[in-house]
């Protein structure tokens, strides 16, 4: 099971500090939000037993900004999340296969629906719950974050949209382990299961690109064999 | 007024609960029991609320770390975990949690999940993004104070 944080300098705690506090609350791997993020992900999993990816949430105002920071930092990180929050940002991101997750799809003016739902699973782009507003908001922005979770999990349903799940930590004290986040979600409708594929496919991804990233990688299902041309 | 016959008094268990908080952060017994009351209230509503019956039941916290025991009814084990998850201050310090354990009694409880508090805090001077800081230090790790506010760190940080 992985977890996807903000650090240091975009968060409050450094990278080897919620590595160490998510390794100590179960979890096998951490993806790294924060581009400007400074780390030794070698000496972090030898110290604390979780493997440090680097992720990069590239958060733009519009498709056009975003495609060229896609384009920048793609080369550069395991990961490649793009914030959503806009309709046009979330479309271009569901349809974009170099983007691994859109996250936060339903912040501020943002919606999905179906259409939506259907591209990201033809481009295989991950959607987000983000559990940060259900475990940290409270009154009517927390019910309109569950009203949000709620729509959009039944796209996810419907449609088998891949999806993580994440609560969006900037600060260690914000993670929680594994075994709470099932029990949160239990509450607001998710079934135990779903959240553990929700948090296992951020391994996936890492696993995914790392294959990708194989210099004997071709494309899906073809690998270069072990002879001389 | 009398007890209750043993067999229908109330089942219960008991959450041992670890928490972490920044070093100046206070924090008491009635402030977590009335942070962990609000947010059963608002995640569960009130009769999910009154059904767990969340109460702190032991409370220890010194210098940023701590570890309480909240007792629920048995079979709202996993209510009370989902209430406990949702607390994300006290008092406006935010805190971070985890459950390390469930038991049928206090005493299996302190025994089983509970461990031995950690060394005392230091304050040094420690090199971070190539400045000298003044960090408090526990262990491995140390929040430092830097223009920005406080940051948490490890020694792998510290260069």
């Amino acid at each position: 099971m992985y977890e996807a944080v903000a650090a240091y300098p975009a968060g409050d705690s450094t990278v080897s500090r919620q590595a160490r506090t998510a390794a100590d609350y179960g979890y096998d791997g951490l993806v790294v939000r924060t581009r400007e993020a400074d780390f030794d992900a070698e000496a972090i999993s030898d110290r604390y037993g979780i493997e440090v990816v680097r992720g990069i949430e590239v958060d733009a105002a519009d498709p056009q900004s975003a495609a060229g920071a896609v384009g920048n930092y793609r080369p550069e990180c395991s990961v490649l999340l793009v914030r959503g929050g806009t309709d046009v940002l979330n479309r271009y991101a569901v349809e974009t296969d170099r983007i691994d997750v859109l996250t936060r799809p339903m912040v501020g003016d943002g919606d999905f629906n179906h259409v939506l739902a259907r591209a990201a699973k033809t481009h295989r782009v991950h959607v987000e719950f983000d559990f940060g507003p259900v475990l940290r908001a409270s009154g009517g922005p927390r019910v309109q974050a569950l009203q949000e979770l709620r729509k959009l999990r039944e796209l996810v349903e419907q449609y088998d949209v891949p999806f993580v799940v994440s609560v969006t930590a900037d600060s260690h004290r914000q993670l929680r382990a594994p075994r709470e986040l099932r029990a949160v979600g239990e509450q607001i409708g998710f079934s135990p299961d779903q959240l553990t594929a929700g948090l296992d496919a951020w391994g996936e991804i890492v696993a995914r690109n790392r294959e990708r990233a194989d210099e004997r990688f071709i494309e899906p299902g073809v690998r270069r064999g072990p002879y001389e041309q | 007024m009398k007890h209750l016959p043993k067999h229908i008094r109330p089942r219960w268990r008991y959450l041992a609960v670890e928490i972490e908080a920044a070093p100046d952060a206070d924090i008491d017994r009635g402030a977590f029991q009335r942070a962990l009351w609000y947010a059963a209230g608002n995640l569960l509503g009130d009769a999910g609320s009154a059904d767990a019956d969340l109460t702190v039941f032991g409370f220890e916290y010194a210098d940023g770390i701590g570890e309480a025991i909240v007792r629920a009814r048995r079979e709202e084990t996993a209510a009370a975990r989902a209430a406990l998850a949702c607390i994300d201050s006290v008092d406006g310090d935010s805190i971070g949690l985890v459950v390390r354990g469930i038991s049928g009694t206090v005493r299996a409880c302190e025994e089983s999940y509970l461990r031995d508090r950690s060394p005392d805090l230091t304050e040094e001077s420690v090199a971070f993004a190539d400045d000298q800081r003044p960090a408090i230090r526990r262990d491995d790790v140390a929040e430092l104070s830097l223009p920005e506010g406080f940051v948490a760190a490890t020694e792998l940080d510290f260069h």
